[in-house]
């Protein structure tokens, strides 16, 4: 078995640590990524996740427990986390407020140079990322950053991080504030970057249908522990507990749940329509057979 | 030391709850006796007088029961500015002394055409030793007045002693009210710097130490925090004023508030105690 690409154990972090308003964060939580996976966090706000995820690429340092990145303990001092933040790429909540550069090409183009490439590879990578994220080169490359909508601005945003191909991708509640449409095409953007390139995506989020739709596995934060971590279906089977913990499971898991009471026997994995939909066929009892 | 954890180092506009004496002064008092202090402090000329103030300050803040390391840190992000300040006053402060005093140390230097010379003389060591402590102890005690006094309170206590001065259109509620407004968004835009230079972080930025002197770079790195910095603040600052109409704010007039009471014991004793440290550093003669 190969060392996982991001392995957290007993992780606690104090926020002004050593003055009056110090608060913690994190008390002891852990997390494994392997390559190429994808995972969810999710909790409550206040549960330390925003805060777990930014011990991925050393913008925090361990207080105490032990973050280990690609083979490399972030507890050293001596590490130097640059060349780690372009294999893990982290896009913050409403990423849209961190762009400065007057034209779309040229903010995406930022991380890039910034890296070193010469031109044309500047212009692949930017040209790359904004397929990616379904903004056409050609059209939006020249066009006035603080000129476009939101959700291009978002997709913007992402592919300012897609542009230094990261191995694994963080993405701190991404479709918060989109509406549905650029949510569905951002998380299809997503999907593809995951099916095509192999690349390993950590999925910070509320939204279980989200979750449900986009991750393989979960991990549930709860005051800056661990408290449930597992296969999505697995996870989500634990409803009482997710929803004492402040967390809902998927609108389709709900229903299904629902009209089990009523007597129909449906599976406990129901997580998206499509399940649902198989369920009810399936089931021995139910009237839609 | 965490890398990107400025919130440490906004210590003005905090306020950290406690019920020490200098917490319990009356907001009014407390606004006068520190003003009092600071004319003390920024007018004391000699050696000895600038360390007894600035032993003064420390022991206001023992008063406080604020941990002074904490105040410390709010003095950490002036030390380069202080440094600079202090190398040049040092070597050329002397040149233009005007108090005739003794000429310590002197050294002319041409560089091709341009001539001038390093001069120190026993009255500019002396303004460039106060310029270090004022510095300080101006820190330490406007931290230490917003550190122990609430917003609102202080805003308040503005408002209500610029009252006054309203016979002469001076308009102490809108003073009271910016003065509020700048205190309270200080920990916030710290913490959207804060933010911002994270997630340029995440996406290549590097804001190492390009050499502590190197200003061009520096600046040209902040690039990428600054521009987005403004735009919030903009951003904000349309909001606030949003938030304000719809609650139908139209300034002072006829606004009920909080009501300050009358000064009590301790703040009348509070105000003769920084009457007398003041008058003690004025009239008494230091020998150095």
């Amino acid at each position: 078995m190969t060392e996982p690409a991001i392995e957290i154990r007993d992780l606690w972090h104090w926020y002004l640590r050593g003055t009056p308003l110090e608060s913690v964060a994190l008390r002891g939580a852990s997390f494994t990524l392997a390559a190429g996976e994808v995972v969810g966090v999710m909790g409550h706000t206040g549960s330390g996740k925003s805060t777990l995820v930014q011990h991925f690429n050393a913008l925090l340092r361990p207080h105490r427990g032990s973050v280990r990145v690609f083979g490399q303990d972030l507890a050293d001092r001596n590490f130097d986390p640059r060349p780690l933040r372009r294999r893990v790429g982290l896009l913050f909540q409403f990423p849209e407020q961190q762009l400065f550069d007057p034209t779309v090409a040229d903010d995406i183009a930022f991380g890039p140079r910034k890296h070193g490439c010469d031109r044309a590879e500047v212009r692949r990578r930017v040209t790359r990322a904004m397929e990616l994220v379904g903004l056409p080169f050609e059209i939006f490359k020249d066009r006035y950053t603080f000129g476009l909508s939101g959700g291009e601005l978002r997709k913007v945003a992402l592919a300012g991080v897609l542009a230094l191909e990261p191995e694994i991708l963080v993405l701190d509640e991404p479709t918060a504030g989109l509406d549905p449409r650029a949510r569905r095409e951002l998380l299809a953007a997503l999907r593809g970057l995951h099916d095509r390139d192999g690349t390993a995506l950590v999925f910070v989020s509320h939204n279980m249908d989200e979750v449900a739709e986009l991750v393989d596995r979960v991990d549930v934060l709860a005051n800056g522990t661990t408290v449930l971590s597992g296969p999505v279906r697995e996870v989500f089977r634990e409803q009482a507990r997710l929803q004492e913990l402040g967390l809902g499971v998927p609108t389709a898991t709900e229903v299904a749940a629902a009209v089990r009471e009523r007597g129909i026997a449906l599976r406990g994995d129901v997580l998206t329509v499509n399940d649902a939909v198989e369920a009810m066929w399936t089931s021995s009892n139910s009237a839609a057979v | 030391m965490d890398e990107f954890e400025f919130s440490r180092s906004v210590t003005v506009g905090q306020y950290i709850p406690g019920d020490s004496v200098v917490h319990r002064m009356d907001p009014r008092a407390k606004i006068i006796a520190f003003m009092i202090i600071i004319a003390g402090v920024i007018t004391t000329p000699s050696y000895i007088g600038n360390a007894i103030a600035f032993g003064f300050v420390l022991g206001l803040i023992v008063l406080s029961r604020l941990p002074i390391s904490y105040l410390a840190g709010g003095i950490r992000p002036v030390v380069p500015i202080i440094v600079v300040f202090t190398v040049f006053n040092f070597l050329f402060l002397g040149n233009y002394d005007p108090t005739g005093s003794a000429v310590l140390w002197r050294q002319p230097l041409a560089i091709g055409p341009y001539e001038f010379a390093f001069t120190v003389t026993d009255n500019s060591m002396r303004q460039t030793a106060q310029g270090v402590f004022r510095i300080f102890d101006l820190i330490l005690l406007s931290s230490l007045l917003t550190l122990t006094t609430p917003i609102t309170l202080l805003s308040k206590a503005v408002e209500s002693l610029l009252a006054p001065f309203r016979r002469f259109r001076v308009p102490g509620h809108e003073i009271a009210m910016i003065l509020a407004i700048a205190y309270r968004f200080m920990p916030t835009v710290a913490e959207e710097l804060e933010r911002l230079m994270k997630a340029q972080a995440s996406r290549g930025a590097d804001f190492g130490r390009p050499g502590r002197l190197r200003f061009v770079q520096r600046t040209r790195q902040l690039i990428p925090v600054t521009v987005p910095l403004f735009v919030a603040a903009f951003r904000r600052a349309e909001d606030l004023i949003l938030a304000m109409e719809a609650r139908c704010y139209v300034g002072g007039a006829g606004r009920s508030a909080v009501h300050l009471g009358r000064l009590a014991g301790r703040d009348w004793s509070g105000l003769a105690a920084a009457v007398v440290f003041t008058g003690a550093l004025w009239r008494v003669p230091f020998p150095l």
